[in-house]
């Protein structure tokens, strides 16, 4: 009997795995046909998930088409009866692709959203901050027509210290790059800190609670906590992501940062503007 | 019995129940048992109402993740941020709470007889004190069983945990400050005695964690369900379980990579304090390979006696505050 179980469970995670990959591959199809309708359609009939497909994604247009896809942006940030001040995207996929990666960045500052982190649960993105770095000044140019950092700029925090703080002032966008060593360990290190506190007789064991162990776990006193979380990849988990800030976080999934286009970014956004926080009440 | 709902599985149900046991099952998960307001409002009851089913609701699924084999559950039933709710509801949560209390005291044989171990996690102090001790009574009653666990959150926020674990940490100078690690922090938590969560279950469409195993769940599978928890049924736990069975190959990956960072880390901690110590107690002269191996292996085996005193102390506390609750009781 065993057996039998066995199998039909071997059929039932095969038929999902056909499902998902079926998925996947309308939603890379059907972005590039023109006809909506006819992509709805084929949606209803064939998938039983709601699925968003995206528009036609957009060719380099002309300067002046830039510039008004710019202010498109920041009007669109502005209709929404709240956007987050500090967004995660958690990259939860085996291969990052960083052009993909630096227009949700850029679209991320265009749309008014002050602080921009990106994160991979191994790490990836801080060995290769350089790389990002470039990747998103290029397609600042291309998507914005802004040159070097002339009204977003992009700075990286990395255990920040009191004086990022002034750097911080001067740009209207911060962004950090995060890996698992910022979660646990961070709050590790913090432990030790206070440990050593105590033992120095700075500190007593009383004097250690949530706002003391909030401000050291803060990286300078401004950034705020994420208040969205978007999560690319099939792994349904937070897979280490600043466990000690994510308290009030609404996480909302999207299938895969590859492709990802504006209009993806920009409903999960209109779904966090939904939400309603009671904080306990 | 009135915490874990009596009865079996229906033909269907005990079907697909085999069926997903077939592939890996979670053995521990939690639940964030999120939309008894709502629930109340949409079936125009009074909101003491949605609580109480929401109870029963909790009764029930107990038995279905028997019936699944999970032997774990962690359930989160009240936070300290709920504590800004009105007074009345509030009132009328702790007299549910302690209503079923009660009634869990008289079910001891039952309890007994299914080995139900009952744990409260959270900060126990800020209930009213006839609640904390019908709750010390519950758990120290049921200390010693051992076929399933059932842990209520109760008075909890995850930053509170971790920041008292701190504090306890430091406190009896037990331990030195390099002795800290996420195994350490890991062991301190109110959840000590229990593996992490592989299922995390919230229901009625909220997409948060809302300060809840913020760290016992980072390498967890997230399942978020729309569904009202008084409405909750057998398929959405199977449905919850089944995205645990898609996504337990990464998440496994993930934690093994985890813990062997871990691992590492630990180890260069070890050697730094070692050679920290060399440096201020030793005679001057470097060490040969062999004997500096000899004195990393000594002084992992010291680190780790200190840590068990002090867990071994830690444990004895919680256990005398408990049992302190309940001689008072008895007193009283």
């Amino acid at each position: 009997m065993a057996i039998v179980y066995e199998f039909v469970w071997q059929v039932l995670h095969v038929l999902l795995h056909i499902h998902r990959t079926l998925i996947t591959w309308f939603r890379i199809r059907l972005r590039n046909w023109n006809g909506r309708l006819w992509s709805r359609a084929l949606t209803a009939l064939i998938v039983p998930m709601a699925l968003s497909f995206p528009n036609q994604k957009n060719i380099v247009p002309a300067p002046g088409k830039r510039v008004g896809r710019r202010y498109r942006w920041g009007a669109d940030g502005k209709s929404l009866e709240k956007l987050p001040d500090h967004i995660g995207l958690l990259i939860a996929e085996e291969e990052p692709r960083y052009t993909d990666i630096a227009n949700l960045v850029v679209w991320c500052m265009a749309v008014g959203i002050s602080y921009v982190s990106v994160y991979d649960n191994y790490g990836v993105f801080r060995r290769n901050n350089s790389r990002l770095m470039d990747e998103i000044l290029k397609q600042q140019q291309e998507l914005l027509d802004l040159e070097g950092s002339k009204q977003l700029c992009v700075e990286f925090l990395n255990n920040g210290t009191d004086k990022q703080d002034q750097q911080v002032l001067s740009c209207q966008s911060v962004l950090k790059v995060l890996s698992p060593d910022d979660g646990k360990l961070r709050i590790v290190q913090a432990a030790q800190q206070l440990c050593r506190a105590v033992e120095q007789r700075d500190k007593t064991s009383n004097d250690i609670n949530v706002t003391v162990l909030d401000s050291l776990l803060r990286e300078s006193k401004s950034t705020p906590d994420p208040d969205l979380v978007l999560k690319f990849g099939p792994v349904e988990s937070t897979l280490g992501f600043l466990p000690w800030h994510i308290r009030l976080t609404e996480f909302i999934s999207l299938p895969s940062h590859v492709g990802v286009s504006y209009e993806d970014l920009f409903s999960a956004l209109q779904r966090y503007a939904s939400c309603e926080q009671r904080l306990g009440k | 019995m009135s915490w874990i709902r009596e009865g079996e599985l229906n033909l269907i149900e005990k079907l697909s129940a085999n069926i997903l046991k077939a592939g890996p099952m979670p053995k521990h998960v939690a639940f964030i048992m999120d939309g008894n307001r709502r629930y109340a409002r949409k079936r125009q009851v009074e909101r003491q109402e949605g609580h109480t089913q929401g109870f029963d609701k909790l009764a029930e699924t107990l038995r279905w993740c028997l019936n699944l084999s999970i032997h774990e559950v962690t359930v989160y039933a009240f936070s300290i941020e709920n504590f800004k709710r009105s007074k009345d509801e509030v009132d009328g949560l702790m007299e549910l709470a302690k209503q079923k209390f009660i009634r869990l005291l008289e079910e001891q044989d039952n309890l007994e007889k299914h080995g139900v171990c009952i744990r409260v996690l959270g900060d126990l102090t800020l209930l009213p004190l006839d609640l904390q001790q019908h709750i010390a009574r519950a758990v120290v009653a049921t200390r010693t069983h051992n076929k399933c666990f059932l842990n209520v959150c109760f008075a909890y926020t995850s930053r509170h945990e971790i920041a008292n674990a701190m504090a306890w940490g430091v406190e009896q100078g037990l331990i030195k400050s390099s002795d800290v690690s996420e195994a350490l922090l890991s062991r301190c938590l109110y959840s000590s005695n229990s593996p992490n969560p592989d299922l995390l279950i919230r229901t009625s469409g909220e997409v948060r964690l809302s300060d809840f195993l913020l760290w016992q769940t980072s390498h967890s599978c997230l399942v978020f369900q729309s569904v009202l928890w008084p409405e909750y049924s057998f398929w959405n736990l199977c449905d919850a379980i089944l995205q645990y069975q898609l996504n337990h190959r990464p998440l496994q990956k993930a934690r093994d990579q985890h813990r062997e960072g871990q691992a590492l880390q630990q180890h260069e901690a070890d050697r730094a304090c070692l050679a920290d110590l060399l440096q201020h107690h030793g005679n001057g002269k470097p060490l040969d390979a062999q004997r500096r191996q000899e004195a990393l292996l000594n002084y992992t085996a010291s680190r780790e006696e200190r840590v068990q005193d002090f867990l071994g102390a830690l444990q004895h506390k919680r256990d005398s505050f408990l049992t302190d609750l309940t001689s008072q009781a008895a007193l009283a």
